[in-house]
């Protein structure tokens, strides 16, 4: 063993020596499993607690959002049906421009989702873009939101989900 | 400086036969394996769960102990376990984003630490074993389970690199 190897054991035993450790092992009269178990129990009331908040929480949330912006083309809506997710964007907005929809936020998602949040972007515009995947909207404000996905990788929504990017 | 080294502790041989001889055989190594266990995993917490989860398994398992060397056989459990721990860890990790465990953040010797946590986990328990307990590469094959060449592979590895970062020419 060179000097290099008998310093190099040295120093690492003394590391391991200053380790953390003092630690007694586990009991082996006492099933470590049910402590386990007592210790779920024990803390049941509390998950539960949080179970039932979140559960409302999010149901406040959800229907929130059900009712403050519902999708302009569902059930009950002025264009329920439309299937505009088969138009490319120009066609989209010569399609609302007929029933009288010209004052359109356009927001466009672009970048690659995959390679992070700070790769994809998001603008809004009045004009319709010449390309991507057109998300009906909701009306917010007085105004209808349309969404064109041109993010990379992503597929259509509604009866077109799967089609070629327009 | 005068290191007894976990190998010269090693015990020989004991009876599988009587009640209490896995707690008077096992018990003595348990902290040494924690020790060891920390510098596997890099952190205090993690070291500990897993030195318990060993020392269970070990129990369970008692009666396939060969009983020939048990340090060697509680650690061979321990270091299988502990790199379950990592890869579970390493998912957690990709899922989660950068969450880390805390650290083990106080060490005796820093530059030494730094280093050594360069190395994965399995290289490091590998120069652990070879280096401090002065276990062979063919015993530490069987321990980890793998074959003697990458074992060889991994000491050579974590040799040069230990070396290097402490500023000596490997």
């Amino acid at each position: 063993m060179s000097d290099l190897d008998r310093e190099l054991r040295d120093r690492l035993a003394v590391l391991e020596s200053h380790a953390p450790g003092g630690a007694e092992p586990p009991s082996l009269r006492r099933s470590t499993r049910r402590r386990s178990f007592a210790a779920s129990m024990s803390a049941a009331p509390v998950l539960l607690l949080a179970l039932v908040a979140t559960a409302a929480g999010g149901a406040v949330v959800v229907s929130n959002l059900a009712q403050s912006a519902p999708g302009i083309q569902n059930p009950g809506q002025p264009l329920a049906g439309a299937q505009m997710e088969c138009l490319t964007p120009p066609q989209a907005a010569a399609f609302l421009a007929e029933r009288g929809y010209t004052d359109v936020v356009w927001q466009i998602e672009s970048g690659d989702p995959v390679a992070g949040k700070d790769a994809t972007t998001t603008v809004q515009q009045d004009v319709a873009p010449d390309h991507g995947f057109v998300i009906p909207g909701s009306i917010i404000d007085g105004r209808l939101h349309m969404i064109v996905d041109q993010q990379v990788g992503v597929t259509g929504v509604g009866a077109c989900y799967g089609a070629p990017q327009p | 400086m005068s290191v007894q080294t976990g190998r010269m502790a090693a015990t020989s041989a004991v009876s599988k036969d009587d009640p209490g001889a896995f707690e008077a055989a096992v018990r003595p190594h348990y902290d040494g394996l924690t020790r060891r266990l920390v510098l596997v995993l890099g952190n205090e917490h993690d070291a500990q769960d897993v030195a318990q989860d060993a020392y269970l398994k070990a129990f369970r398992s008692w009666d396939r102990f060969d009983g020939a060397d048990v340090r060697a056989w509680l650690y061979t459990i321990a270091l299988r376990l502990a790199f379950n721990h990592l890869r579970g860890r390493r998912r957690w990790l990709a899922v989660l984003g950068r969450i880390e465990t805390r650290p083990w953040t106080n060490p005796s010797d820093p530059d030494l630490w730094a280093a050594l946590r360069r190395l994965d986990g399995r290289t490091r328990s590998a120069l652990l074993l070879n280096v401090i307990d002065g276990y062979t590469q063919a015993e530490i094959a069987r321990m980890l389970g793998v074959p003697e060449g990458t074992v060889a592979s991994w000491i050579s590895r974590g040799r040069t690199v230990l070396r290097t970062e402490l500023g000596r020419e490997p």
